[in-house]
């Protein structure tokens, strides 16, 4: 399904690219026609699941591209920026959502945060042999498919360096329902022709009761079936999270993207019974060429 | 399970910094830039659709450490096919060339200067007349113009105003710059060194004057003074 998906992205982007303008009428600061294109591949050490002590480091694909027309692909979150301020940066945004499994949450592309700033970690199933010998931790309850989210982002500069961002996604869940509003403020990487680019991020996730439902929840018969008790999570404020980026561009081509993020359960989510370890890291670094 | 998740980590990790060095090929012999970097700097200039009739753009390159660019200093755009030497001036600044082929190919602007860690960034200075005579009422609304461009870029510039202009020579013996006044008294106003070269600063009255400012030597740039 993510290939599939990637394909339709990419099969829309030649269709829009064909359709604009002169040099410096695109919606990117980028020559009409041209892209930015990196792809790569590192390492990825996160835990399991939202709140789960076991961490799992599993092989990080990095995919991010971002055409003249505006539309971008960061790991497995697509959007397009409408504006062509400087200073405001606003679009609709469609993110995959890794499904969850009784071993735990899949997998997916990274992007590099270079340019785009929009990072996602998508879906891809763990093989089976890793399942098993992970003892299904999540064994009785059900599984939580992969989910097409839709929605949009909005970004305001205070500084060419400091941005508030925003984004609302609709759809997680099985029953689609669920909500997750994200708010954020960023402090981007600095000067041109500097190879050392650090980058800060920090945010809250809030969702609503659908989303943690689906997440969080343990149903009367899951709970059966399960090590879990029973538990109704109401919605709310979701988690909080910070990170820091480090690029290191070593030529013009080739880059190395090291990504650490803190991230603290809150809320529904923080107290429910799925959750090991309400605080946790993620860390992943990754070799990518840019084309 | 847990060390052994971690050796891996750490093995492909110092396998990548490790390799690092193969991959800086392309920079060899000195610093680069990445030409897109560049240009999605420099091409903001050409989408801001404000006054700007009265400014260039020029892409400026400055030295990180202790090295100075001297007489010669050049960027060399190099692509796949692409091969452009961009001559600087005194104040390091050169025409930036906007173009689509360099942009695909991922060129990369290198400068003939061994040793000298640099950075670019854009920057807007007043067109500058031939007759080296400048209304006041002329330079007020170029940097009118440079503070709307600026406030466009960056909103933490809203609080921040024209104070006036500097004429920048290479050298302060090219240096002359006078103000003539609407009755037709004159004076010269003062040169200060800065760097290597010299800035003659023209600061504007409180209320707008009938005056103008004549120069005796060509500028290298006019740039305006926001404070």
């Amino acid at each position: 399904m993510n290939k599939l998906l990637l394909l339709a992205m990419t099969a829309c982007c030649g269709t829009a690219l064909a359709q604009t303008g002169t040099h410096v009428t695109t919606a990117y600061p980028m020559p009409d026609g041209s892209r930015d294109t990196y792809l790569g591949l590192g390492v990825q050490s996160a835990p399991r699941w939202e709140g789960a002590a076991e961490r799992r480091v599993s092989a990080l694909p990095v995919l991010q591209a971002q055409w003249s027309n505006g539309i971008f692909v960061s790991g497995l979150t697509a959007g397009m920026h409408l504006s062509d301020q400087p200073t405001f940066e606003y679009g609709p945004l469609l993110a995959l959502q890794p499904g969850r499994g009784d071993a735990g949450m899949g997998r997916g592309p990274d992007g590099t945060g270079a340019g785009v700033g929009l990072t996602f970690n998508g879906a891809a199933a763990e093989p089976a042999f890793l399942r098993a010998k992970s003892g299904a931790r999540l064994a009785g309850l059900d599984d939580i498919r992969t989910r097409l989210l839709a929605g949009g982002f909005a970004n305001v500069y205070l500084a060419p360096q400091w941005r508030l961002t925003g984004s609302l996604l609709f759809g997680a869940g099985n029953d689609r329902d669920g909500a997750r509003l994200e708010l954020g403020v960023q402090r981007l990487a600095a000067g041109l022709g500097e190879h050392h680019r650090v980058s800060l991020a920090a945010g809250v996730g809030i969702v609503n009761r659908q989303y943690n439902e689906a997440w969080s929840s343990v149903t009367g018969a899951e709970a059966a079936r399960s090590r879990f008790a029973p538990y109704a999570p109401g919605g709310g404020l979701h988690d909080a999270h910070a990170g820091v980026r480090w690029n290191w561009d070593w030529s013009p081509s080739w880059m190395l993207t090291t990504n650490l993020e803190a991230r603290r359960l809150l809320g529904s989510a923080r107290n429910s019974p799925l959750v090991e370890r309400p605080a946790n890291l993620t860390v992943s670094t990754a070799v990518a060429y840019h084309f | 399970m847990r060390s052994r998740h971690f050796l891996a980590t750490l093995a492909l990790t110092l396998t990548a910094v490790l390799s690092a060095p193969a991959a800086h090929a392309q920079g060899a012999g000195g610093e680069w830039v990445s030409y897109r970097d560049a240009y999605r700097a420099m091409v903001r200039f050409e989408k801001y659709g404000g006054p700007k009739n009265l400014l260039v753009n020029a892409l400026q390159v400055v030295p990180t450490g202790n090295g100075a660019l001297g007489e010669g200093a050049q960027l060399t755009l190099s692509g796949k096919t692409v091969q452009l030497n961009l001559p600087l001036d005194a104040l390091g600044r050169t025409v930036f060339p906007l173009q689509k082929a360099a942009y695909d190919e991922n060129a990369a602007l290198t400068l003939n200067r061994k040793g000298i860690a640099f950075t670019v960034r854009p920057q807007v200075a007043l067109v500058s007349r031939a007759d080296g005579q400048y209304d006041a009422a002329e330079l007020r609304a170029a940097c009118a113009q440079a503070l709307g461009y600026a406030r466009w870029l960056d909103p933490a510039q809203g609080a921040r105003g024209c104070a006036g202009v500097r004429f920048m020579y290479a050298r302060k013996l090219e240096a002359g710059v006078r103000l003539r006044h609407a009755e037709g008294a004159e004076q010269v106003l003062p040169v200060v060194e800065e760097g290597s070269g010299a800035a003659v600063v023209y600061r504007f009255g409180a209320s707008a004057e009938r005056a103008q400012v004549v120069t005796a030597n060509g500028p290298v740039a006019i740039l305006p003074l926001i404070e």
